[in-house]
C-alpha cells in the first residue's frame, strides 16, 4: 500500500512516517500544497493523507482541483480545525475522512486501514478475510483454519496488497508501484523473491502466475 | 414611548380645534357687527321718516299716521317707535301695553329685552329739533330673528368644522402611516432579524431612514466579520498548539519511551489534559453566543451535510432517521448550531446499535431539539454527572468530539436546557430545549 502524506510540520510528518512504514505502507511525503496537486495525481496512490493547513495552496483546495480532475484515490483529512463546520467543508470537499490533531497515531493507522478496505468495498472488521486466509494487520500475521503464520515486513505488504486486490491480475510493475515508495528503486525481480516465499509459506496455489501478465490472488480458492 | 402617529393627532386636533374656534368666533362676531351697522342706518332712515311725520296740527304737533309703516300697527309686529316732545309722548300702537326700553344715550343700542315679550331689541335712540321743539325718537326692531339665525349658521359651522376636522384627521393618519411606512418595514425586517429570518435590512429606505439602515447594515456586517475573524485566529491557534501535540502524543505512544514507562504516562495524561482543555475553551470562545450572526442554519440545507458526515464517520451500518419539518430555520448561528447536532449526534452514533434519530420541532416558547438513540443508555445517577462535569461520553469509544461539554456550553450561551432523558427507542434520549431568540436590552 502506498500513501501520500501532504502534511507541512517536520516532526510530525517524521513521527507519521516512522508510525505508518512499521505498518508495512510505503509513503511519499509532500509538504507544499502546489507539489500536492501534481504529485497526488500523477502517482497511483492506494491512498492520501492530506493537511488542510498547507503553504502554497489550502488543502481544501488541492482536495477540491484532485476531484475536479477525477481523482479517485481515498483522501483522509488531517487537520487541527475540528469544528463540524469545517468538517462537513472538508467532506463536501470530496474527503473520504476527517481526522483532527492531535491524535493518536494507533488512531490514524485505523483510519487508514478501514478506509483502505472501504475503497475496496469490504467490510471493516478485525482481520482481513480474503481466500480462506485472516490477516491481522496490527500484529502482521496470518492465520488459515485456526493456524497462525509468522510473515516478515515484505511478505506482510504484499499478501495485504494481494488480499485487498483478490482475483485480480497484477503485474508485476503495478505491484511495484503500490508497495514502495517513489525513492526506493523498484526491483520486479524482488516481487518475485517475496510472491516464492509467500507461496512456500501458503501453499503453491494461493498466488498463480499468469505468463506475460503477472499475478493472480485467490484464483482456485487457496 | 409614544407613538408618532398618536403624537402627530394629537397635535393636529389641538391646533385645529383652537385656530378653528377663534376664527370662527372672529367671523362671526365681525359679521354681526355689520350687520348691526346696516340695520343702523335702516333704523336711522325709519326715525328720519318718523321725523318727517311729525307735522304742525291744529293742536300743536301731530303725528301723520298715513306716513307710517304698516308694521308700527301691528300689536309686536317687531318695529316699534317712541317719539318724546315737551308736551308729551307717541308710542308706536306695535307696543301695545308695553314700555319700549328708553335709554339714556342718543346712538345704537343692542340686547335690550322688550318686557314679556321675548324680544331682543336692537335700539336706536337720537334727538333731532323741530318746530322749535326738542323732539327724541326711539325706534326699535326685533333682533331675534337674526339672533337665532346666528345660532343656526353657528351650529352649522360647528357641525362643518367638526367634519372637516375628523376629515382632516384621517387624511392625516392616511399620509403619516403612509409616510412612516418604511419605518413599519424596517421595525418588521429588525424583528426578523431578530427571529433569524433574515441577514441584512433593506437598503431601498426614504433619505431619513439612510443612515439608520446603513448604520445597522454596517454593524451587521461588522459582527459577523468580527467573528469570522476571531474564529479564523483561533483555528490559527488551534493549528499552531495542536500539530506539535499531535507530534508529542504520537512521540509519547511510539517505542522510544518504553524504558521509562513512568514518563511515558506522565507525558500522555498531560497531553491529554491539555488537549481537552484546549479543545473546550477553543470551542467555547468560537461561540457566537448572543450576536445577530448572518448565517442562520436552514435545516434542508444543513442536516444532509451533517447526516452524511456522521454516516462516513460511523459507518452506513446506522440508520439516521430525520424528523425534521421541510422548511425549518433555525434562528442561531449556523456553526454552532451544526457544532450542537454534530457532537450530540456523533455521540448517539458512538453508542447506538441501528438506529439514530434527530426531531426537531417548533414550539410556542422555542424550539426543541430530541436526538434519540438505541444504544445502551445512561444510568439515571450518572446522567447528573456526565451533564455536570462536562465529561467524555466517549472516553471507551475511540473517537474526538468533547461529548457533551461542548453542548452545554453552547445550550447555556442560548439561555437554553438540555437533559437526558430515556429514549423510545431503548437509549439515551437528549433533549435539548431552545427559548425563543427576544431583544434583550443589554444588561451587563
Amino acid at each position: 500500500m502506498r500513501l501520500l502524506l501532504v502534511e507541512d510540520s517536520v516532526p510530525l510528518a517524521d513521527e507519521l512516517i516512522s508510525g505508518l512504514s512499521r505498518q508495512g505502507y510505503a509513503v511519499d511525503w509532500l509538504t507544499d500544497g502546489r507539489d500536492a496537486v501534481h504529485q497526488g495525481a500523477s502517482e497511483p496512490y492506494d491512498l492520501i493523507v492530506l493537511d488542510l493547513g498547507l503553504p502554497g495552496v489550502p488543502g481544501l483546495e488541492v482536495l477540491q482541483k484532485w476531484r475536479a480532475d477525477g481523482l479517485s484515490t481515498p483522501v483522509l483529512i488531517l487537520t487541527a480545525r475540528g469544528s463540524w463546520a469545517e468538517r462537513i467543508e472538508g467532506l463536501k470537499a470530496g474527503a473520504d475522512d476527517y481526522l483532527t490533531k492531535p491524535f493518536h497515531p494507533e488512531e490514524l493507522q485505523l483510519r487508514i486501514q478501514a478506509l483502505l478496505r472501504r475503497a475496496r468495498g469490504l467490510a471493516n472488521q478485525p482481520t482481513l478475510e480474503a481466500a480462506g486466509l485472516h490477516l491481522d494487520e496490527g500484529r502482521q500475521c496470518v492465520s488459515r483454519d485456526g493456524e497462525e503464520i509468522q510473515l516478515t515486513a515484505a511478505e506482510f505488504r504484499l499478501l495485504r496488497y494481494f488480499m485487498l486486490h483478490p482475483e485480480q491480475i497484477l503485474s508485476k510493475s503495478h505491484l511495484a508501484e503500490h508497495l514502495y515508495d517513489g525513492e526506493n528503486e523498484r526491483d520486479s525481480n524482488v516481487i518475485e523473491v517475496h510472491v516464492n516465499h509467500l507461496r512456500r509459506k501458503l501453499g503453491r496455489a494461493v498466488v498463480e502466475t499468469r505468463r506475460g501478465q503477472g499475478y493472480r490472488f485467490g484464483g482456485s480458492g487457496g | 414611548m409614544r407613538s408618532i402617529q398618536r403624537r402627530l393627532s394629537l397635535g393636529l386636533i389641538s391646533v385645529l380645534l383652537i385656530v378653528g374656534l377663534v376664527l370662527a368666533q372672529i367671523s362671526l362676531w365681525l359679521f354681526e357687527v355689520g350687520l348691526q351697522r346696516y340695520l343702523e342706518s335702516g333704523l336711522r332712515n325709519d326715525s328720519e321718516l318718523l321725523l318727517v311725520a311729525i307735522v304742525r296740527g291744529p293742536n300743536g304737533l301731530q303725528l301723520d299716521e298715513h306716513r307710517l309703516s304698516p308694521g308700527y300697527q301691528r300689536p309686536y309686529s317687531g318695529h316699534y317707535f317712541r317719539i318724546d316732545f315737551d308736551d308729551g309722548h307717541w308710542r308706536s300702537r306695535s307696543l301695545w301695553d308695553l314700555e319700549l326700553p328708553q335709554p339714556e344715550q342718543t346712538g345704537l343700542h343692542a340686547d335690550l329685552e322688550l318686557e314679556k315679550t321675548r324680544q331682543s331689541l336692537l335700539l336706536l335712540h337720537s334727538e333731532y329739533r323741530k318746530f322749535g321743539q326738542k323732539i327724541s325718537i326711539t325706534v326699535a326692531q326685533d333682533y331675534t330673528p337674526v339672533q337665532a339665525s346666528f345660532v343656526l349658521v353657528q351650529r352649522i359651522g360647528l357641525g362643518l368644522g367638526l367634519a372637516a376636522l375628523l376629515l382632516i384627521l384621517a387624511l392625516q393618519r392616511v399620509t403619516v402611516r403612509r409616510a412612516l411606512r418604511p419605518l413599519d418595514t424596517a421595525r418588521e425586517q429588525i424583528s426578523q432579524l431578530q427571529q433569524g429570518q433574515r441577514s441584512q435590512l433593506d437598503e431601498a429606505v426614504p433619505l431619513e431612514l439612510e443612515p439608520l439602515v446603513a448604520q445597522i447594515n454596517h454593524l451587521l456586517a461588522h459582527t459577523e466579520d468580527s467573528l469570522k475573524r476571531s474564529r479564523n485566529a483561533l483555528g490559527n491557534l488551534g493549528h499552531a498548539l495542536k500539530t506539535p501535540m499531535a507530534v508529542l502524543l504520537s512521540l509519547a505512544e511510539s517505542g522510544k519511551l518504553e524504558q521509562n514507562p513512568h514518563v511515558r504516562d506522565t507525558l500522555r495524561d498531560q497531553l491529554q489534559q491539555i488537549q481537552q482543555r484546549l479543545e473546550r475553551e477553543l470551542n467555547r470562545a468560537r461561540l457566537s453566543g448572543d450576536a445577530l450572526p448572518g448565517m442562520r442554519f436552514d435545516c434542508d440545507i444543513e442536516l444532509p451535510g451533517l447526516f452524511s458526515t456522521l454516516r462516513m464517520i460511523h459507518g452506513e451500518h446506522l440508520e439516521l432517521n430525520n424528523h425534521v419539518a421541510p422548511g425549518l430555520v433555525l434562528p442561531w448561528d449556523r456553526e454552532d448550531i451544526l457544532e450542537l447536532l454534530g457532537n450530540v449526534m456523533d455521540n448517539a452514533c458512538k453508542w447506538a446499535d441501528s438506529s439514530i434519530c434527530l426531531c426537531i420541532t417548533q414550539a410556542s416558547g422555542g424550539h426543541c431539539l430530541l436526538i434519540d438513540d438505541d444504544g445502551p443508555g445512561i444510568p439515571v445517577v450518572q446522567r447528573e454527572e456526565v451533564l455536570g462535569r462536562g465529561n467524555r461520553l466517549d472516553e471507551q469509544v475511540t473517537g474526538h468530539g468533547l461529548g457533551l461539554g461542548i453542548v452545554k456550553d453552547i445550550v447555556e450561551s442560548w439561555g437554553g436546557r438540555i437533559q437526558l432523558l430515556d429514549s423510545p427507542l431503548g437509549g439515551l434520549q437528549v433533549r435539548i430545549d431552545l427559548p425563543e431568540r427576544t431583544v434583550q436590552p443589554m444588561a451587563d
